[in-house]
């Protein structure tokens, strides 16, 4: 069992290569139309044309774009990521030192969107036909009907700004430590035993990832409850009935277990979009993530580091939906069946 | 003190509007190992009994009346976790449908376990007793069953695990609601056996409900009719098979075909059962609009079920008129179909593999589902193909079609070759062959209209809407609809009513061969009566031969001229209907033959201790 789950997962990744060199062909193309010169960027403001010109050459701009891919494909690979034109810095080290923060965020994100989602749709159906459920219904539009940027200024203007109980800024107060093992700060925190500076950091995260999760529950909730009442008309719920189990033993493992399928392939879709949304709320929270870099890098017409933070955000992204798919292969055992 | 006890029980439907009633004033007992058979068509009211016991009624539907007892305690005003308590311990149930009644995401074992723990049993032992039970219900390998999940089984061994599940703590009551309908013939019959025994061992009450008479003649002490929601006769088993003293009884025993003795014609009862809103607005006996002995004195009043016998009771005015309905006359066969002269559909060495699963390296994976199939169908005859699921014959008909392509044989009709994919093949082929499928509730498209859908043929050719309406009404008018149902859609028509639709879009443009496949099945009796002759009428009509392919070995027999009986993808026996039947050659065929229910309850060859109540 565990061979076939294994095999069909890797069949996976197999799949994820084509889609990857794809995005690499896209995004280095349209950064290479773009009407930029890179290696005017790159040298000093009083610079020669035929200077500008040498610096071309030796960044290999006067070759043909295909060309100019697979110099780059190939230095890629060999996990030369190039050199950033604004920091003189490799770009490997600046994504190395931001990742970890966007993904801890966008995991929080996920674990928080995603258990409002499920305890949500949870909730609206064990209320079904009653007046809580139509209150629940209203609730989850007005969630739905606001935009994720909105909802970060408005949670930081409640929890921040006017009850001050949460704060909204980094990832950690400035009168705190923070060490450096994985990069992870809420890893590296109960490494090295700070539990004081795991707190803060956690309190850090909270409306962050709320402003990223929120949204993402919505459309859990409502396809949580649908797939619920549909498979509360299957037969196997009246026999479970008839079988004399409780109503709270046939919702948690007869019902859920079978409707979490479709609103897990849901989870996966929307994950991959709440990794993008991490750019926005890194921003409105200054969280020192890879969106930072991003913007950073955009506004300084960064190549280097636009092609490869790009490129992470779609491998994260291929990341998420294998995780989300091999979890549906591992609960539903028709797709085993091979 | 009865086992089960249920007095005036009645149930109805609550609207603003007033109550609907869905069943009224039931009484019947069940006594302590003895078995009772409900039987009636759909919308009798034959679950309502099941969900009322279960106290699971659909919404709005609530008890108006009665009382319901198990073993003297009230089971319609006890407490939920009372029921729960006594659910899956001391009352059991085996359901209609076994694949669907198990969860797929849960292995066998796993619901086993949560079973055994539910009933109280330790969870050091859960195992061995499950094991046990498996192997009580003849589970081959239970050890291994237990990790395998539903969708890896058969239906008939889903049956098992569920019928191990309900033995396994002995209760006093067993509820089977259609246990078989869902299975073949032959697991049919094994599965009934495998109840018989279990309910002789451990001394278990059974209630089985059935829409098939002779299934509950063969295995029950009592059996009780409904029709409407309303109890039409009630009584033992063998006399109420041998002496029906209600005429709707005995309209039910004449619309099924017999399986043995000469063919006889079907008994049509015309329209159908009232529903809800029709049941309310009458004051007569609501099987009087339908009934061949019905007069002035029985739209007055509603009958009362009275005494015909000793634990035999009937509600009719006039019990002793019922022998007197007789079976209309066997269709004409032999002026319809003629087996001399030129062939005109020639199936030869037909034979299909289906590719189950390509490798990048290596052979694929094959599956045979037709070996070789060689026979004839002459002008106007009705061919029955006869066999269990996953014999071949849905893939010999699809074959004839062209929905799948034949990997080695012919096919050739009047003469042409049509086992190709090319264009004038296609449209030969289109022109000659039409196929009905099976489930017309998703053969029709919901969106479209009546009319659109039978002359889709047409529209397809480009005719002329006004014309196309006409055509739809000549249709209509041979198929038995009113010309009204033009404009409505499928949903809104009735199972039997659909079906037809489905025939009448084959025919459009009548076609040389039809293939009709299992079309009589999942239909009420009565509806299948209908259908039955209504192609036997269009073949006297039209002149067109068909590919009857069925499981149902007595409506082959009432139909087809000529049968063949599939076993494995082979072809194993070939004949005329009546010959095949009556002697069968074929081991396979006695097998199948026996399986079915005999006309008659065969009481004596049961053991039915007890005398009857």
């Amino acid at each position: 069992m565990t061979a076939t789950i294994a095999k069909l997962v890797m069949r996976r990744f197999l799949v994820a290569i084509p889609t990857l060199l794809f995005v690499s062909i896209l995004l280095f193309v349209v950064l290479r139309i773009l009407p930029v010169d890179p290696a005017a960027m790159s040298v000093p403001p009083n610079a020669t044309l035929a200077e500008i010109e040498r610096m071309r050459e030796q960044m290999g701009l006067h070759l043909p774009i295909p060309q100019q891919y697979l110099i780059w494909l190939g230095d890629l690979l060999r996990g030369d990521f190039g050199t950033s034109t604004h920091f003189r810095t490799g770009v490997a080290g600046l994504v190395a030192t931001t990742l970890p923060a966007t993904i801890e965020l966008a995991v929080m994100g996920m674990i928080l969107g995603g258990g409002l989602g499920l305890c949500g749709g949870l909730l609206i159906f064990y209320f079904r036909d009653t007046r809580t459920e139509a209150a629940l219904d209203v609730g989850t539009i007005a969630v739905l009907s606001l935009p994720d940027f909105l909802w970060a200024l408005f949670l930081m203007l409640v929890f921040g700004v006017v009850w001050q109980i949460l704060p909204f800024t980094g990832r950690l107060s400035p009168d705190l430590d923070r060490p450096v093992v994985t990069g992870f700060l809420l890893l590296d925190t109960l490494i090295t035993g700070q539990p004081k500076t795991f707190v803060n950091a956690l309190y850090h995260m909270i409306l962050p990832a709320m402003a990223l999760g929120i949204s993402a529950a919505p459309p859990i909730i409502r396809v949580l409850r649908s797939s619920l009442l549909d498979t509360y008309q299957e037969d196997f719920i009246h026999q479970a009935r008839l079988r004399g189990l409780s109503e709270r033993r046939i919702l948690l493992r007869h019902g859920l277990k079978n409707a979490i399928l479709p609103t897990l392939s849901l989870m996966g879709v929307q994950f991959g979009f709440l990794f993008g949304g991490t750019l926005l709320v890194e921003i409105i929270f200054s969280y020192p993530g890879m969106g930072n870099l991003m913007v950073d890098a955009i506004r300084n017409t960064d190549l280097p580091i636009i092609q490869t933070v790009g490129l992470t955000y779609c491998v994260m992204v291929l990341l998420v939906s294998i995780t989300v798919d091999s979890l549906y292969l591992i609960l539903n055992p028709k797709l085993r069946a091979r | 003190m009865s086992l089960l006890q249920a007095n005036e029980l009645s149930v109805a439907l609550r609207l603003h509007a007033g109550d609907f009633p869905a069943l009224s004033n039931l009484s019947f007992k069940v006594e302590a190992g003895r078995t009772l058979g409900i039987v009636g068509e759909s919308g009798a009211g034959k679950s309502m009994i099941t969900r009322s016991i279960a106290q699971l009624l659909p919404r709005g539907f609530s008890v108006t009346g009665g009382s319901l007892r198990f073993m003297g305690q009230d089971l319609l005003g006890m407490h939920a976790d009372a029921r729960r308590a006594l659910f899956g311990r001391e009352i059991a149930f085996i359901p209609q449908e076994p694949l669907s009644a198990l969860n797929p995401v849960l292995t066998v074992g796993q619901q086993m376990q949560e079973h055994l723990l539910h009933i109280g049993v330790r969870r050091g032992e859960w195992r061995d007793r499950a094991i046990a039970a498996l192997s009580d219900v003849q589970l081959q390998d239970p050890a291994g069953l237990l990790a395998k999940y539903p969708h890896q089984l058969s239906g008939g061994m889903c049956q098992r695990v569920l019928i191990a599940m309900a033995f396994v703590s002995r209760p006093k009551l067993l509820i089977a609601d259609e246990p078989t309908t869902a299975l073949d013939v032959t697991i049919q019959a094994r599965i009934m056996d495998l109840i018989a025994d279990l309910r002789r061992q451990h001394g278990t009450a059974v209630i089985f409900i059935t829409h098939d008479l002779r299934l509950a003649a063969q295995i029950c002490d009592e059996i009780m009719v409904l029709y409407a929601g309303r109890q039409a006769e009630y009584g033992p088993a063998r006399a109420l098979m041998e002496a029906p003293r209600h005429p709707y009884t005995r309209c039910l025993q004449l619309a099924v075909p017999a399986m043995t003795g000469p063919r006889r014609g079907l008994y049509i009862l015309p329209e159908r059962m009232p529903g809800l809103r029709a049941v309310r607005a009458m004051s007569g006996c609501r099987f009087a609009e339908r009934c061949p002995l019905a007069d002035s004195a029985c739209l007055a009043g509603e009958p009362a079920p009275a005494k015909v016998a000793p634990g035999h009771v009937a509600a009719c005015l006039r019990p002793e008129a019922t022998a007197s309905i007789a079976p209309p006359p066997p269709p004409d066969h032999a002026a319809a179909s003629t087996t001399a002269g030129e062939p005109l559909l020639k199936l030869d060495g037909l034979g299909k593999v289906f590719v189950t699963r390509r490798r990048l390296i290596g052979k694929p994976d094959l599956f045979s589902a037709l070996n070789s199939a060689t026979l004839e169908l002459h002008q106007g005859e009705f061919f029955g193909i006869v066999g269990e699921s996953g014999s071949g014959k849905s893939t010999l008909g699809r074959l004839v079609v062209g929905l799948e392509q034949p990997t080695r044989g012919r096919i050739m009709l009047l003469g042409r070759d049509i086992g190709n994919e090319r264009a004038e093949t296609r449209a030969f082929r289109r022109e000659n062959v039409q196929i009905v499928f099976q489930d017309p509730q998703s053969a029709l498209n919901p969106r479209r209209r009546v009319a659109a859908i039978i002359t889709q043929v047409l529209e397809a050719a480009g005719v002329p809407e006004a014309e196309r309406q006409v055509r739809a009404r000549e249709l209509l008018a041979e198929i038995g609809l009113s010309p009204e149902s033009a404009h409505s859609y499928p949903s809104q028509l009735s199972g039997g009513q659909k079906q037809r639709v489905n025939i009448a879009r084959a025919l459009c443009r009548p076609p040389q061969v039809l293939v009709a496949d299992e079309i009589a099945s999942g239909l009420d009796v009565s509806v299948q009566a209908q259908l039955l002759n209504l192609l036997l009428r269009l073949r006297k009509d039209h002149g067109f031969s068909m590919l009857f392919i069925s499981h149902d070995l007595s409506v082959v027999r009432y139909l087809c001229d000529r049968v063949a009986v599939m076993n494995r993808g082979e072809i194993v026996e070939t004949g005329r209907t009546e010959e095949v039947f009556a002697n069968p050659a074929h081991p396979y065929t006695q097998t199948l033959l026996a399986s079915v229910p005999p006309d008659q309850a065969a009481a004596d060859t049961l053991d039915h201790q007890g005398a009857t109540p």
